[in-house]
């Protein structure tokens, strides 16, 4: 997986369909080397043919030493790190409240009204940003040249922090995790992440516009104690931008856990909302 | 009501976990049985017990647990539990009545008492 290919999918232009076509096939066939190197040139002719910005690929040349030297001069992120199960889910300092707009805090309001009991995490559906980070199940992070990769053993999901310089995509693919990149500003990784999936939520009961955003900064505030301060902006359903500082801890000892859901999920949310468990036992 | 069963309550408007709403959280209730089944899996542990009941039939009762990645780090292992073990299960009962709950304990005939939350321990096996 060598390179992050993006398309702006317009009708009616063939050149730049034809070029995303042909960048498609280097990331299919780049491991054929000489079909690589042939529609490589071929790819950056087109692109070089387009408009600037309307089909962008970001090249992932291979790390050399001294990217993997870079890396190992950041701060020591590694490991497996925990939230604590408890009343406040890591959450630390005074609690911030949300502030809605009046038009989602109806929405939350008529929600909660329905007599709905639970969300769809009932039904083994990730619970998507910013709801995972809370979850209490530990998460990995794994540094290496031009990203950080946050491995969360909640519905064993990625999330992929690019520190190569690439811009946000301007026109996200609405995603449970949405699309990140950060970069190092001393000891601290600050982290915005933009384009969410309208299957997730903010907070329970509480939906987002697709014109969230977050800004996460994570820094170690001793040898074994991972900070993260996050801040939600929404112009649509928050009044004022939601900041909370989370606390997690590392265990050294740990490895990371596989979490399928639907492995035997005997949980369940009914359409009408209501909770439920399935109580007979398979053999 | 235990103290982690009150943090669980409140930890859910804050934050999202999914819900106990299928279980009655304000009470606790006890069946003795002895192990029919563990399931060792996500998203919970299943512990199933044969229970007697007034006939002196046998029914099999269902009681969710923490994740095993959870207890993992615990104490527990996939043996903890056997088919065949003696126990006596305290419950959150599930609200419907139906033969189960949420696991709050087991205590076996010499008196150990399992529960499934508590400090995090050391995970020196790769499980």
């Amino acid at each position: 997986m060598s390179e992050h290919v993006r398309h702006q999918h317009k009708s009616g232009n063939a050149p730049r369909r034809l070029a995303n076509r042909l960048s498609l096939h280097r990331v299919i066939f780049g491991a054929m080397s000489d079909r690589k190197i042939i529609l490589g040139v071929a790819a950056l002719l087109m692109a070089a043919a387009l408009p600037r910005g309307l089909a962008q690929t970001v090249s992932r040349p291979a790390p050399t030493q001294a990217d993997w030297l870079a890396v190992s001069k950041l701060p020591d992120f590694s490991g497996v790190w925990e939230i604590p199960l408890g009343p406040t889910r890591g959450l630390t300092g005074p609690q911030a409240k949300l502030s809605l707009t009046p038009e989602y805090a109806a929405r939350k309001k008529a929600r909660e009204a329905s007599g709905v009991e639970d969300d769809q995490t009932a039904n083994c559906l990730p619970a998507g940003m910013p709801v995972i980070m809370g979850w209490p199940y530990p998460m990995e992070f794994v540094l290496a040249p031009g990203k950080v990769t946050i491995l969360l053993e909640s519905f064993s999901q990625i999330r992929h922090i690019y520190t190569d310089g690439r811009p946000l995509p301007t026109d996200p693919d609405p995603k449970f995790n949405g699309t990140s990149v950060g970069r190092w500003d001393g000891d601290t990784l600050v982290a915005e992440t933009v384009g969410f999936s309208p299957l997730t939520e903010l907070e329970r009961n509480v939906a987002h516009s697709d014109k969230m955003r977050i800004i996460e900064r994570f820094r170690l505030t001793d040898p074994d104690t991972m900070t993260i301060e996050t801040t939600l902006t929404d112009p649509e359903a928050l009044t004022a931008p939601f900041t909370t500082t989370r606390v997690l801890k590392r265990h050294r000892t740990w490895t990371l856990a596989e979490y399928v859901c639907e492995e035997n999920n005997r949980n369940f949310m009914d359409a009408a909302g209501k909770a439920g468990v399935k109580l007979d036992p398979r053999k | 009501m235990s103290a982690i069963a009150l943090s669980l309550a409140i930890a859910a408007p804050a934050v999202a976990h999914h819900s106990f709403a299928a279980f009655d959280l304000t009470m606790q209730k006890t069946v003795a049985g002895s192990v029919k089944q563990v399931d060792w899996t996500n998203p919970h542990t299943w512990i199933w017990v044969n229970v007697p009941n007034k006939e002196g039939a046998v029914e099999a009762w269902g009681f969710e647990g923490m994740s095993p990645n959870y207890l993992n780090r615990r104490g527990w292992t996939k043996k903890t539990l056997q088919p065949g073990d003696e126990v006596t299960v305290t419950f959150r009962p599930l609200k419907d009545g139906s033969h189960g709950g949420m696991f709050v304990s087991a205590r076996r005939p010499d008196g150990t008492i399992l529960t499934m939350f508590g400090e995090p321990t050391d995970q020196t096996t790769n499980r």
